[in-house]
């Protein structure tokens, strides 16, 4: 094997790829990346067998081949080598890979390509559906950390994916929270689906979609097993969680007793404030919901308070119909939401102290994301 | 319109759970506790062993002096707290208004149910002897205070030796009067030191505290004083607390010998920790303070006591406070008689509700009739009848 590339190219695939690679591994092979040559491009590859990210970039093959080399060491090489043509040459015998650039020369030892799992493609069906990068890239973003980060669990440490007509809809929960997103296609899907992805695999592709200009494509393996999302340079497969998906309609709920409306940023910044204290007593913050009259607004009060530390008291300005009341929740879960809401405006529908905390950005339709409330007795 | 309040106590519990353990101990005098040899205690004493003088509280050791034929048996918790729940259903049965004050004791408000209070006691001391074969006592009056005062009078009035099953109902508007002629120690809040003071001034019955002007108790005893006024005219409005709230959960060891051993003495306080860890949990409860006691050889008791920066119901917290607050307080090699952590500030922790928590009003009236469809078919088949399909899996393997 033997090419040349630019540095550019192959520190950004490299950087693409290196989240498939696996942390520990009792296969060595894993902590490898496949470089391979493919059509007059370099194909790099990375897999953990949960998923794997393949990524193609421009090179001049002189002669074609593959090996795999530690993802790391040639990342941090390509790194800090200069912005300028990198050539690759195989030893075939050692399994030894030459980088040059400039006045730089490395050695990298490799394992045999042969050894490297087969990442699978799905070359033989027409993809399921075809998603705009950035809408992808955005409800990814707004679900994946609702998720669970343990597997106790196993399908809420995924997202759920449906497909249906015009719409894609997103969903996860970790058991105290529910974010669901619903997207608008620009045309139908092929074919109706639903699975569930793993929240890291589904985090990985929120980064590919972001790179990407071109449309993404979703391909559902025929048995179901496992799934691909192909953007114009970068490919991932991921297997799929199997099982059944809570029925997240079941939870949303469909009426409330107050509705606030709030500005998203002056929201933030209070709950950020409270979040200090709120840090040293179980992370509870206090939303106490006061209507206004016919001639002011009403007021969003937010409060923490640590036996220990002190206290912080928060008011705002906001829209308030209804009942009023209060409700407690996990500033964790609070900060994180509102991270991931780019409106301007955001509407919290409550009922009761034991009832969720409903959250929507005030002009995006398909958000609603749910935070249940602590118990404080 | 006043209430009417039932204070039943069990009698010598755990003699008659032992007692039903096995008949043969029925008449002897015998005594429940820890071994004469050690630092054991008696727990309780059978009343043919109280003729001998034997009482609970004493040492073991000075309960075979008095009663060399006494026979020293080791106690069974298990066994009493078995016991003593079933007391607490028949008494559940009969209202919701019961305040359990220990393990064989409780009171009940049966205002309620518009029948004399008599009546309602030797109903209920008929049912616990007949489903349960135990005896208990019991006072009615319209308060608390009088209430367990009468069943203390009842018992006292019973033959020695005998089971004393007794019923002592005071009539209400003569709480004053029943109280009178009592000794001054007899009311709450009178302990050793109050007492003797009381005598000083020639106080000795309830009825003199009740007569005596209530400036001057108050001058002299302050809040405790008004209080004592109080409850000797025989005044007392505190409800039933259905739920009794621990101010504290703790853990203490007697050591068998004295202990001056590093080493033992943490290691026991570990223990002690995890124990109190375990209690928090299972109750659902924090704390945000740790105290430790050690008691010296010559039975002084001090405490310390620290605040933690969080509440806590985690062992290592605990043990870590527990330490500090002992290194403070021993002197290296020091003899320890008997050490003890526990905690308090004890509190319910935020909870976070689940998404399954929330169930919507079809779904909670759909649980609702399922309860009740679960209860008919075992009202009518018996309570193992249905049963979960994941315990089923559970008994194959």
């Amino acid at each position: 094997m033997k090419l040349t590339c630019l540095q550019e190219n192959l520190k950004r695939g490299l950087a693409t790829v290196s989240h498939a690679v696996a942390g520990k591994s009792t296969l060595p092979v894993l902590a490898n990346v496949l470089l391979a040559t493919d059509g007059g491009r370099l194909k790099l590859a990375a897999t953990n067998l949960e998923v794997g990210i393949t990524h193609w970039i421009g090179a001049q093959v002189q002669e074609e081949g593959a090996v795999t080399v530690p993802a790391k060491l040639l990342a941090d090489v390509v790194g800090n080598l200069p912005n300028d043509r990198v050539t690759l040459t195989l030893d075939a015998r050692t399994q030894t890979v030459k980088v040059e650039c400039g006045r730089f020369t490395s050695n990298i030892k490799g394992i045999e390509a042969d050894e490297f799992p087969t990442i699978p493609t799905i070359t033989d069906r027409d993809p399921t559906a075809s998603l705009p990068p950035d809408v992808l890239r955005e409800a990814i973003d707004q679900v994946v950390f609702a998720a669970a980060s343990d597997d106790s669990r196993p399908v809420l440490a995924g997202v759920l994916v449906r497909l249906r007509d015009t719409r894609l809809f997103l969903a996860a929960a970790d058991g105290f929270r529910l974010a669901t997103r619903t997207v608008t296609l620009p045309e139908p899907v092929a074919q109706a689906a639903e699975f569930i992805v793993p929240a890291r695999a589904m985090a990985e592709l929120g980064r590919i979609a972001g790179d990407s200009e071109g449309p993404v494509t979703i391909t559902v393996t025929p048995g179901g097993g496992q799934v691909l999302f192909h953007s114009e340079s970068t490919e991932l497969v991921s297997r799929l969680i199997e099982g059944k998906f809570p029925d997240v309609e079941r939870i949303i709920p469909q009426q409330y007793a107050t509705r606030s409306v709030l500005e998203t940023a002056e929201l933030a910044k209070a709950v950020k404030l409270a979040s200090l204290f709120a840090t040293a007593s179980q992370n509870v913050v206090k939303l106490t919901m006061e209507p206004g009259g016919e001639l002011g607004p009403g007021r969003l009060i937010i409060s923490a308070n640590a036996a220990e530390v002190g206290d912080n008291t928060g008011e705002l300005d906001g829209m308030i119909h209804g009942e009023g009341g209060q409700i407690a929740l996990n500033v964790k879960y609070l900060s994180e939401l509102l991270g991931s809401v780019k409106a301007a405006q955001i509407a919290v529908e409550t009922q009761s102290p034991q009832s969720p905390g409903v959250f929507k950005p005030v002009g995006q339709d398909g958000y609603i994301h749910i935070i249940m409330p602590m118990s404080i007795r | 319109m006043g209430r009417t309040i039932i204070h039943v106590d069990l009698d010598q519990f755990f003699c008659a759970c032992e007692e039903q353990h096995d008949p043969t101990l029925k008449g002897t005098p015998f005594a429940v506790g820890g071994r004469p040899e050690g630092r054991g205690v008696v727990a309780s004493a059978s009343y043919a062993a109280r003729t001998f003088g034997v009482r609970s509280a004493m040492p073991m050791a000075h309960a075979v002096r008095l009663c060399p034929e006494l026979i020293v048996v080791r106690p069974n918790f298990p066994a009493y707290r078995e016991a003593s729940q079933q007391v607490m259903e028949r008494l559940h049965a009969l209202t919701e208004l019961v305040e359990q004050i220990s393990i064989d004791e409780a009171f009940l408000d049966v205002s309620a149910l518009g029948e004399p209070g008599e009546q309602v006691a030797r109903r209920l001391q008929a049912t616990i002897r007949a489903e349960l074969g135990l005896s208990c006592s019991i006072g009615v009056a319209a308060n608390k205070l009088v209430a367990k005062i009468a069943t203390d009078v009842g018992k006292s009035m019973a033959r020695s030796g005998a089971l004393p099953s007794a019923i002592c109902v005071v009539p209400p508007g003569e709480e004053a009067a029943f109280l009178a002629p009592l000794p001054a120690s007899a009311l709450w809040g009178v302990g050793p030191k109050t007492a003797d003071k009381l005598a000083g001034m020639g106080i000795l019955t309830i009825g003199d505290i009740a007569a005596w002007p209530l400036e001057d108790l108050a001058r002299r005893f302050g809040q405790h004083g008004e209080d004592l006024s109080r409850r000797a005219r025989g005044q007392d409005d505190r409800p039933i607390v259905t739920e009794r709230a621990a101010k504290s959960i703790s853990q203490e060891t007697t050591f068998a010998h004295d202990v001056r051993d590093r080493v033992r003495l943490e290691q026991t306080l570990r223990a002690q920790a995890q124990e109190v860890a375990a209690k928090l949990q299972r109750k659902g409860l924090m704390g945000t303070s740790v105290k430790l006691k050690i008691r010296w050889p010559d039975f002084t008791t001090p405490t310390r006591q620290l605040t933690l920066p969080q509440p806590t119901d985690e062992a290592e917290a605990i043990t870590d406070a527990a330490l500090r607050l002992f290194n403070q307080i021993w002197p290296e090699r020091q003899p320890v008689r008997l050490i003890g952590v526990g905690v308090g500030g004890l509190g319910t922790p935020p909870r976070q509700l689940t998404l399954w928590d929330a169930s919507t009003p079809e779904e909670e009236a759909r649980q609702a009739k399922l309860r009740e469809a679960l209860a008919a078919v075992q009202a009518r088949f018996g309570a193992g009848v249905v049963r979960r399909g994941s315990e089923l899996g559970e008994e194959q393997e």
